[in-house]
Parts: C-alpha cells; sequence; structure tokens
C-alpha cells in the first residue's frame, strides 16, 4: 500500500562492513543469540492485548483496572477520560497504560500533569509500582533533557516553561484532576489544548460536576469535534447536566472516550466499611455555654453564630479564637454580650469529645487511627491533649509545602500512632497502610466526608476499615447527622451516584445551603424541617438517577 | 528462541562475559563481576574513575539475581520480565552484540571449504492505531545467491567461533555484503507488499474520521484558531498514519560448511 509510510535501518549494513575491515570487534556466538533470543521475548506479536502485565508480576491489579487499561489502549487508541469514583486506582489504570505504551516502544516523551501536592507521590508510584523512571521537575532541569517528568500545571504553564514545553512534541500527556482545566475560557484550558500530544489521559472523579458544558470541554482536549463543536453543542444540549442521562446518543459519544468504573460495579467492596456513629453528650457546664452562646445571639449576623456554635463542638479553643477575634473588632456589635461568654469558655473542662478519642484509643489498642477534624485549633488541641495521655500523633493540613507532606506521612506509617489532619489536607494522601477513622467532627457536605474515607478505604486497603463519626446530642451536629447522614443512608453501603446527586444540586453550594438554612431558622424545629426537606429531595433525586441508570448504563 | 528460562539465560549472559558464577541453585544466581561488568551494570563511573587515578585494580561487586520468586527469606536482586535489571541487561545485549563474524566448529582432517552467509535479524514493526512487530532472520548465501529464512533456527543446530578450526579456509564472497543485503531487503519489501495490510487501511480509516472530526469542530472558527486546528492535524497523523519500520536487531557473516 502507497499510503504506508516506510522507515528503513540505513546504518546496519555500513557498520557491518567497516567491522568486516577493521577485523572487528565482534560478537561470540553465545552473546549474538541471545541478543536475538532478547528481541524475540521482547517483540509484541499481537495487535492487541496487554504485554505489561508480563513485565508487572509483583502487581495485582484489579479486574476492573485490566479491563480500563484495554478498552483505553485498544477501543480508544490512547486518548480517554479515566473517570472511575474515588479510590479505584485511576493512577495504577493511568500507569499501566503507559507501560504498555512504553514496552511497545510507542512512548519515550511524557509529561504528567498533578496537584503540587501529588507530584512526589505520582513519581513514587510509577518508579515503585510500574518500574517508569518518572523524575519530579526540579528547577535546574530542561524540559527536553529527561524523558518523563512530573509537575503541577502552574509551574509548566508559566514563562519560560510553557514556552519549552510548548514545542515538544510528547508521546504521552497526562493530567491528574482534570475537572480543574474543564472551564475553556481558563490559561490552564488553553494551555493544554495548546500541548502537542500523542497519547493524552484525563484522569478525574468528577467529568460533570456542575453543566454539560464541561464535559463538552474535556471532551475537546482529547478529540475536538467528537461532540460537536462549541455552539452546536450549546444549542443541542445546554447547560443542564441532567441532559446526560436523558440523551442516549450523547452518552453513548462520551463513552467512547471516558471510562468510568464504580465501586458497586467492581470488586473492591472486599475490604468492608464498618461506620458507626459515636453520640456523646456535653458535660453541663458545656452544654450551659452552648445554649447561652445559642440564646444571646439575636444582635449579630446570623452567619457567625452558626460558625461560633459549630466550633464549640468542635473544641473550645477554636471557639475561643473566633469569639476572640469578633470581640476584638471594634465593629462588631454585641461584643459586652459576648464577654462573659467568652470568659466561661476559658473556664470549661476539657472537651467531651477529646476525652471520648482517648477512650477510643483504647479499645482500637496499637491500630494507626487518623482523626479528621475541620478547625485548626481543634488540630492542636487534640495534638496536646493525646501527648498528655502518652499517644504519638502527628499533624497535617493541605498548606504545608509538599516535602513536610511526605514526611508527615513518613512520620505516621514508621514512628507515629495517630495523623490528625484538617479537611484541607484531605486530598491526594492515601494512607492504606491504616483502617482506623475518626471524624471528630462531621463536614457538611457528604461528598467531604466520602473523599475523607476514600483516604484509607481505596486500592491496595487488605483489611476492612473502621470510621467512627461523632456527633453531640442537642447540638448543631445532631441535625447534621441525623438528616444529612443518616437519613440519606449515606453509611449504609457506599453510594456510587453521591457525586452525580450532588452535583445535581451543586455541588459547590450544598455546604452553604445547609449553612443558609441553619442561618434562616428561628427554631430548631425549623431547622429540622428544612433539612429534612432536603434530605427528602435528595433521596428522590437518587431513586431517579438509579433507575436512569439501570435504563441506560452508568456514564 | 524466547528466553524461557531465566535463570539459564543470566547464568548464560555472565559466563559469555567472563564473570565466575559463584553459586547457583533453588533460583540464586551469585555472580563475581568483572571490571568490565561491573562499569556495564553496577553505575559508579566515580568508584572506577578514583581507583584507576590511584593506579588500583579496583574491586568489581558481587550480584545475587533471584529469579525465583518465593525465596523471601534471601538477601539479593528480585529479577523477572520487566524488572530494571533485566531492562538494562537486555539493552546492554541489543546494544553491543550487534555484529559479529563467526565461523562453524568443524572437526576434519581435509581441506574444507567455508562458504560465506551474510545474515541479519530484523525487526519489522506495524505502527498505526495499533501495533505489532514481526521477526524475520534471513540468511543469504555470498558466493551463489541462495536465500534462506528462519535462519537463526537453522544456525542454533551448529556450533560457532570466532577462529576458523583447522584444515578449513574461506572462499572469498563473490556478492559484496551490501548487495547481498540489498537482495535481502528486496524480499522483505515484497513481503510487506504482498500483505493485504487491514490494519493500514483500518488505520487510515480512523485517521479519516478523526480528520472529518476536526474540521467540523473548527468550522466555523475565526482564522487565529487553524494554527490550533493544524496542530491537532498533526498530532491525529502521528498517532493513526500507518507506518512500517525495518530495524535491524543484529547480523554479521557465517561462514560455513557447504550445506
Amino acid at each position: 500500500m502507497q499510503q504506508i509510510d516506510m522507515e528503513h535501518d540505513v546504518s546496519f549494513i555500513g557498520a557491518l562492513e567497516e567491522k568486516l575491515e577493521q577485523d572487528g570487534p565482534f560478537s561470540p556466538w553465545s552473546l549474538f543469540k541471545m541478543a536475538y533470543d532478547a528481541e524475540l521475548t521482547t517483540v509484541t506479536k499481537e495487535f492487541n492485548g496487554l504485554r505489561a502485565l508480563e513485565f508487572l508480576p509483583h502487581m495485582d491489579f484489579l479486574p476492573h483496572q485490566i479491563d480500563t487499561a484495554k478498552q483505553v489502549i485498544e477501543e480508544m487508541h490512547g486518548r480517554a477520560i479515566l473517570a472511575d469514583e474515588v479510590g479505584l486506582g485511576k493512577t495504577i489504570e493511568a500507569g499501566l497504560i503507559l507501560k504498555e505504551y512504553m514496552i511497545r516502544g510507542l512512548v519515550n516523551k511524557v509529561l504528567i500533569i498533578v496537584p503540587a501536592s501529588l507530584v512526589n507521590q505520582w513519581v513514587k508510584e510509577l518508579n515503585e509500582k510500574f518500574y517508569i523512571p518518572a523524575a519530579a521537575y526540579r528547577k535546574n532541569y530542561s524540559w527536553d533533557q529527561y524523558d518523563i517528568l512530573v509537575t503541577s500545571i502552574d509551574t509548566a504553564k508559566r514563562s519560560p516553561h510553557r514556552e519549552a514545553i510548548l514545542d515538544i512534541h510528547y508521546d504521552f500527556i497526562l493530567i491528574d484532576e482534570a475537572h480543574k482545566i474543564k472551564n475553556h475560557n481558563t490559561k490552564n484550558y488553553a494551555f493544554v489544548r495548546a500541548l502537542k500530544k500523542k497519547y493524552c489521559l484525563l484522569l478525574t472523579a468528577t467529568p460533570v460536576q456542575n453543566q454539560l458544558i464541561e464535559i463538552f470541554n474535556l471532551v475537546s482536549i482529547l478529540k475536538p469535534g467528537h461532540l460537536g463543536n462549541y455552539e452546536s453543542f450549546l444549542e443541542q444540549y445546554g447547560r443542564d447536566r441532567k441532559r446526560i442521562n436523558q440523551d442516549v446518543y450523547l452518552k453513548q459519544l462520551v463513552q467512547k472516550v471516558m471510562v468510568r468504573n464504580t465501586r458497586k460495579e467492581t470488586s473492591l467492596d472486599q475490604a468492608k466499611r464498618h461506620i458507626e456513629t459515636v453520640w456523646l453528650d456535653f458535660t453541663p457546664e458545656e452544654y450551659e455555654v452552648y445554649n447561652e452562646l445559642d440564646r444571646s445571639f439575636q444582635p449579630f449576623a446570623s452567619f457567625s453564630k452558626i460558625t461560633f456554635l459549630r466550633e464549640l463542638c468542635s473544641s473550645r479553643e477554636a471557639c475561643y479564637l473566633s469569639l476572640q477575634k469578633f470581640i476584638n473588632d471594634e465593629e462588631n456589635q454585641g461584643r459586652e454580650i459576648l464577654q462573659p461568654i467568652v470568659e466561661k469558655i476559658g473556664q470549661l473542662p476539657h472537651h467531651a469529645k477529646a476525652q471520648k478519642v482517648v477512650e477510643l484509643m483504647k479499645e482500637i489498642g496499637d491500630e494507626k487511627v487518623i482523626i479528621f477534624t475541620e478547625y485548626r485549633a481543634s488540630q492542636l488541641y487534640l495534638q496536646w491533649y493525646l501527648q498528655q495521655h502518652g499517644i504519638t500523633s502527628v499533624p497535617f493540613r493541605g498548606g504545608f509545602k509538599r516535602g513536610k507532606k511526605d514526611w508527615m506521612k513518613q512520620l505516621f506509617k514508621d514512628k507515629a500512632q495517630v495523623l490528625i489532619a484538617t479537611e484541607a489536607g484531605g486530598e491526594g494522601i492515601n494512607l492504606q497502610f491504616c483502617n482506623y477513622m475518626i471524624n471528630y467532627d462531621l463536614p457538611w457536605n457528604p461528598m467531604r466526608l466520602e473523599q475523607r474515607i476514600g483516604r484509607i478505604h481505596r486500592y491496595g486497603q487488605e483489611k476492612d476499615v473502621h470510621i467512627y463519626n461523632f456527633a453531640i446530642r442537642n447540638t448543631l451536629e445532631e441535625h447534621i447527622m441525623k438528616l444529612l447522614y443518616e437519613k440519606i443512608v449515606l453509611f449504609e453501603k457506599v453510594i456510587g451516584h453521591l457525586d452525580d446527586i450532588l452535583a445535581e444540586l451543586n455541588i459547590d453550594s450544598f455546604e452553604n445551603e445547609v449553612k443558609s438554612i441553619m442561618n434562616g431558622s428561628s427554631s430548631t424545629g425549623e431547622i429540622k424541617i428544612k433539612l429534612d426537606n432536603l434530605a427528602a429531595v435528595i433521596q428522590s433525586i437518587q431513586e431517579k438517577s438509579m433507575q436512569e441508570e439501570r435504563n441506560y448504563g452508568n456514564i | 528462541m524466547a528466553i524461557s528460562n531465566l535463570n539459564t539465560f543470566l547464568q548464560e549472559y555472565f559466563s559469555a562475559h567472563h564473570c565466575e558464577i559463584l553459586s547457583n541453585h533453588d533460583g540464586i544466581l551469585q555472580i563475581q563481576l568483572n571490571e568490565k561488568m561491573d562499569r556495564a551494570l553496577m553505575n559508579r563511573p566515580f568508584y572506577w574513575h578514583y581507583i584507576k587515578k590511584m593506579g588500583r585494580d579496583g574491586d568489581p561487586m558481587q550480584l545475587t539475581l533471584i529469579t525465583n520468586q518465593e525465596q523471601t527469606e534471601v538477601k539479593g536482586e528480585r529479577i523477572h520480565f520487566g524488572s530494571p535489571r533485566l531492562q538494562q541487561i537486555l539493552r546492554h545485549l541489543r546494544d553491543n552484540e550487534r555484529f559479529t563474524r563467526l565461523f562453524q566448529v568443524v572437526n576434519t582432517n581435509n581441506n574444507t571449504a567455508l562458504h560465506p552467509w551474510l545474515v541479519v535479524n530484523m525487526k519489522l514493526s506495524y505502527i498505526g492505531k495499533h501495533n505489532k512487530d514481526e521477526v524475520f532472520s534471513i540468511g543469504l548465501n555470498l558466493i551463489n545467491g541462495m536465500m534462506k529464512i528462519d535462519m537463526m533456527e537453522f544456525l542454533q543446530q551448529q556450533d560457532f567461533q570466532m577462529q576458523i578450526s583447522d584444515y578449513c579456509y574461506t572462499i572469498t564472497p563473490l556478492i559484496k555484503p551490501i548487495s547481498g543485503y540489498k537482495r535481502i531487503l528486496t524480499v522483505i519489501n515484497q513481503y510487506i507488499n504482498d500483505q493485504d495490510h487491514k490494519w493500514a487501511k483500518d488505520s487510515l480509516e480512523a485517521l479519516q474520521n478523526e480528520i472529518e472530526l476536526l474540521k467540523h469542530f473548527y468550522e466555523d472558527s475565526p482564522e487565529e484558531e487553524r494554527e490550533q486546528m493544524d496542530k491537532e492535524l498533526a498530532d491525529l497523523k502521528e498517532r493513526y498514519h500507518p507506518k512500517i519500520r525495518v530495524s535491524v536487531i543484529n547480523g554479521g557473516i557465517f561462514y560455513m560448511e557447504q550445506m
């Protein structure tokens, strides 16, 4: 066929003649044979199948991970969105795909763009699990010098890196947490579109968060035109994300470039979740202060009230600090009413939750435990309190630098029994070696709880995981627990639709929704009714979407 | 033949490089490297640089390679297909064992003529939306032009050495190696032309589909986005346009008794 490009080895015969003229050096028969045998061993005999599996005998891949890698290579020709739910091993799938291309000799030059906090983890996993010699980009490297570099988008898109990177023809580009580039008006998006690439993987657990145009934008990085052009897409599908389930044709198109595995369909449920709600009572002194704070709040912005009450449910310190800050600001009204309360808080005994943590730790024994709290002040207090009881712990926060995060994780693994993390620290740390979690206070967004649990209940977890959710009776926490969590039956089983449902309700505003219910209600009864309604809405969407999924298959 | 027993393969590899095999049992191979192999495999150029500067011999390292994955107690390197060490060894073979000139071992008291053969081991890589490789071993008699396929399989039944055996003499080629090589390429090209290349048709079809999608995407776009489109067109061709790469694994001149 004339259209096939031919590439011939042009150097061999000349080099051989030269050797003959110079009388060597030549290979002995044994080594010559071995070189040939080695080639026979490493050639790719079939168009289909995964060769990488023979090369990675130390890895136990899950069936869905192997299927995904095959599908991406054989059917999607190396350009795909990997959209598994959190914790099913998107990194593993991506590593397997990259390895396969490298073994087949199709990929040399690789760029891996991940959040800054995950750079080291990616480098480590690629090297240790896949023997892929990836390196983290460092200041004195040049982009064309190393074949496989891992970096953050903020580094990559900055001059002079940007120009250097856009100059290179990459064989393989991978973008983790790709939902962060879903907006086509951003510089990040334009940068990614401009990359010269052969194969490309986009990794995200939430391919569609709000609007259907987001999936259009992600697909357009991989296969421009696959979903039509921008105008025609908007016209046909609008901005409504629900349309994706209604339009079977669109759904099929998307499935050609996207793989999504859910926990429900995979065998990950082997490590079970045991979730227990731990109900606590404040001491009478604590209830007194809590109720006083609750009652005395009429003159202030109600937003503060909710925050203060929530903080008091976490620790004296958290509440004390923000009350103090409020009082110190002379523009605030009602500072004189709060002053006595602040003093009372200072007198309170140790927090009921902290005491419960120590009690629980005795039951758990020597196991590693991760504790999540919403507040830094509570984090510090807990660390101190645990230390008083001879329990070693390390803190973990989103604000830590990369190196410090790695160091803390290592300390937790090797030295300390407990890791105390604040919310922002959660993303991207993998702690499969730990299977106990205490949610010291609950986030007001069930999705965030799912992300927390995903830190330990994920690929690689071999034991059952135990989750303890703390809630104090007769406080805000009781409403959140009873209405938001128990009612939606979130704890019964991992709910695959959770992110879909929340996206439908607009995930970003979910927490604000709860806050505004709390704020806008004048009585506990009113809070209850409103939250009840919210829970009912979620429940109905959930049922509906399960129905849709039965009809169309999961997208 | 493809490597089936890794342990045997490794032992032969190190023996061929004149390294002492200290022990080999239960899938645990212990080798005393020599300087050449230490330099090739152990990645410590500074050590050798300074040792030589001081005029010393240096101590090549020992290697323990474990092919039996059930041996968990023994200290050493676990080696298997895909492990960095084996990749390194295979690369070392590929880079260093490209050319040879060998003489058949002949036990004889009579004057015996050895015919020169050009032997070329080639890899054909079919690259399109999917890819695969094919290996050919071809021999060409440089006296009479006779060509043989599966040459390595044939050669493996004989023994060869770097020096010519006693009472043997070589016949000077009538066909120059470069002409022989061209004949081999002609056959390979014929072989390629004779195939129906469904894979290439599929790839071109996929390419065409993708190009149409792409054009549709940029249909109403302003001129300045054309550059972006051209880049994406180039990316597509790189990924789908069918290509056959013919590369030589290794080869050389073999002197053999007339068959």
